[in-house]
């Protein structure tokens, strides 16, 4: 399994504090993965010491076969970083800035500019770009953060907060961009406070609480494990009370609560247990109008998460 | 990693581009814009007001063919605002606005964006004093008539810029440690009052001059002397880091005049024979050593305190 990003036992230390307490983290490539966790869990930090801005105490980093360690330019020449609410020299215009980093980067001119053309265009700064970033706005800035993180066409795009400061039209913006880099192949490491984002667009996740890794995987499979498996919302047209009396007998059902014509099944088997149900209700002459599989929301799995690691 | 220029960006390529993102900031500060007007203001003075004066007492303008070379060499305050106004926000600004945090997760070494910022300072300034040199050239020409030794001037922008460059060394030390623009500044400015007024006094009234030759600055007064004979053309001259030009156009004139040191001693009541029987003479120094050592002063400050500037700034790490 290629790995975009590995940490092993990665640890940093602000005086007594531990803000990442040796932490163990794989990024698949290719994936987009969601870095998430409550404030102060240790996600910046362990951000900023990929993209070399911090220096760990223990433990490693490895970022695209990159040993991170400090200052190495190497290790991010293939990385695009959006750091939160990034901030650029006011002096300078949106294309000069774009233009400036794109060599460092050692983009050819011609690239450079075609590239910073089309990125204008992308995240909506297309006219502006001879306006001194002083003049933009917060959110201007945050578009522009984008572009610049995706300007050397990196392998892997780290992104601390993008929607941060976005309107509501700008966060769709930033959700659809995310989704067409992915499709390149580009791996997308998303570190973010809206759960529903990440939900919407990251196939997997890692949520850190204390410096510490609490669980990490394919999206379905963490909220799954942690909140248990989906509830199944069925409504019959008869009185439920034979169903329900049916349905508990199933080895697979946890726990049944009625409203009105509609039975919820909390369910704990892994796979599809729509026939099984089907077939019980029908079997008592129940007639099932409706049924919908309700998955648990990410935020409730993060929510259970949290609380359970105190 | 298909392209190219993704497996190995070139070294050149990058240094040039902090220097693109230094110069342009540089060159669009309203301070360096400021300070590059009070300078024009200041040689169109010094160009004009002796004609101006001349005109209101009907006297004849007559010509200087040495106005050039004898107003060469820029005064400390004008160095030390030179160096301030390029490189007082260069490291601290970038921390305080954030800036820093894109720039250093570029693909760029903390010591290439030192030496882009500190090539950039120099680009500034050189062509700063460039402009200046010229305007107080044609200037001069027009006014005074032919001007004598111009060949000298290059070695007194060379000059002028080693001496800048020891106050550019010493604020970027400072923003390097401090990382707050206001506290460098007031700090570089204290340090620059402090060697002036201070080797002012130590030169005048001790005979401790020999240590100013290792302080940046005013350095020591003296006096520049042929042996034999009292004085020379251009009579006093100071020996710090702030005055190389000035050093440089005395050794290319008179090559082997020697530089006296003299202190001011007061004996009280009314002193015999006019102020200069209240001077003592201390020592002389051939003027060479003298030069070569204000040289070889500025070069081990520029060095020394890039130097810390660079370790500081390598080894910061960005926690906000």
């Amino acid at each position: 399994m290629d790995l975009a990003i590995e940490t092993i036992d990665l640890t940093k230390k602000y005086g007594s504090l531990v803000a990442v307490n040796r932490l163990n983290l794989r990024v698949i490539k290719g994936t987009i993965h969601g870095f998430l966790g409550p404030n102060g869990a240790g996600k910046t930090t362990t951000i900023k010491i990929l993209v070399g801005l911090l220096k760990p105490d223990g433990g490693r980093a490895i970022v695209l076969g990159e040993e991170v360690h400090g200052d190495n330019p190497r290790a991010r020449l293939k990385i695009g970083y959006m750091p939160e609410l990034p901030k650029f020299p006011r002096h300078l215009k949106g294309w000069e800035l774009l233009d400036i980093y794109g060599q460092m980067y050692g983009m050819p001119l011609q690239e450079r500019r075609a590239r910073i053309k089309r990125l204008m265009e992308v995240v909506g700064l297309k006219g502006r770009e001879n306006d001194l970033i002083g003049e933009y706005s917060k959110g201007m800035q945050q578009r522009l953060g984008i572009a610049q993180a995706l300007l050397s066409e990196p392998e892997l795009v780290i992104l601390d907060e993008p929607s941060l400061g976005l309107d509501p039209v700008g966060m769709v913006e930033v959700r659809e961009m995310i989704r067409e880099i992915a499709k390149d192949g580009v791996t997308i490491f998303l570190s973010s406070h809206l759960l529903s984002e990440v939900e919407q667009v990251c196939t997997h996740i890692s949520i850190i609480h204390r410096g510490i890794c609490l669980a990490e995987g394919p999206l379905k499979d963490i909220i799954s494990k942690i909140s248990g498996t989906a509830i199944l919302e069925v409504e019959v047209a008869e009185t439920p009370d034979k169903i329900v009396e049916a349905v508990k007998r199933l080895p697979f059902v946890s726990n049944i609560h009625v409203e009105g014509s509609k039975v919820m099944i909390e369910t704990n088997a892994d796979g599809d247990v729509r026939p099984q149900i089907s077939r019980a209700i029908i079997e008592t002459g129940g007639t099932i109008i409706y049924m919908n599989v309700k998955m648990r929301s990410l935020e409730e799995a993060f929510m259970r998460l949290i609380m359970k690691s105190g | 990693m298909d392209k190219p220029w993704k497996r190995e960006p070139k070294l050149i390529g990058q240094l040039w581009a902090v220097v693109r993102y230094e110069l342009l900031w540089n060159i669009r500060k309203k301070k360096f814009i400021g300070v590059l007007i009070v300078a024009f203001a200041i040689t169109t003075l010094n160009l004009t007001l002796p004609v101006i004066l001349r005109r209101t007492y009907n006297m004849p303008i007559e010509a200087n063919p040495d106005y050039v070379i004898s107003n060469s060499g820029m005064g400390g305050l004008m160095l030390f605002l030179f160096a301030l106004v390029t490189v007082m926000n260069s490291i601290s600004g970038e921390f305080e606005g954030g800036t820093i945090v894109p720039l250093l997760t570029k693909p760029v070494s903390r010591t290439l964006i030192l030496i882009g910022k500190i090539v950039a300072a120099f680009i500034t300034i050189f062509a700063a004093y460039l402009l200046l040199y010229a305007y107080m050239i044609v200037g001069g020409t027009l006014i005074y008539g032919s001007q004598n030794n111009l060949n000298l001037t290059p070695l007194c922008i060379l000059g002028d810029l080693l001496s800048t460059f020891v106050w550019v060394s010493i604020i970027l030390a400072l923003g390097s440690l401090t990382k707050n623009t206001i506290l460098t500044s007031v700090i570089a400015i204290m340090v620059f009052l402090a060697m002036n007024i201070g080797s002012s006094i130590i030169s005048v009234f001790t005979e401790s001059a020999w240590m100013l030759h290792y302080l940046p600055g005013n350095g020591a007064a003296g006096y520049i002397k042929v042996v034999g004979q009292p004085m020379v053309y251009a009579g006093s001259i100071s020996t710090g880091t702030d005055n190389i030009t000035k050093m440089i156009i005395q050794y290319c004139l008179h090559p082997s005049v020697n530089v006296t040191y003299v202190k001011v001693e007061w004996r009280g009541g009314t002193p015999q024979g006019g102020l200069s029987s209240l001077l003592k003479e201390l020592y002389s120094e051939p003027l060479s050593l003298v030069l070569f050592r204000a040289i070889s002063v500025a070069a081990a400050y520029i060095i020394a305190l890039i130097t810390l500037a660079w370790y500081v700034f390598k080894r910061t790490q960005i926690l906000e």
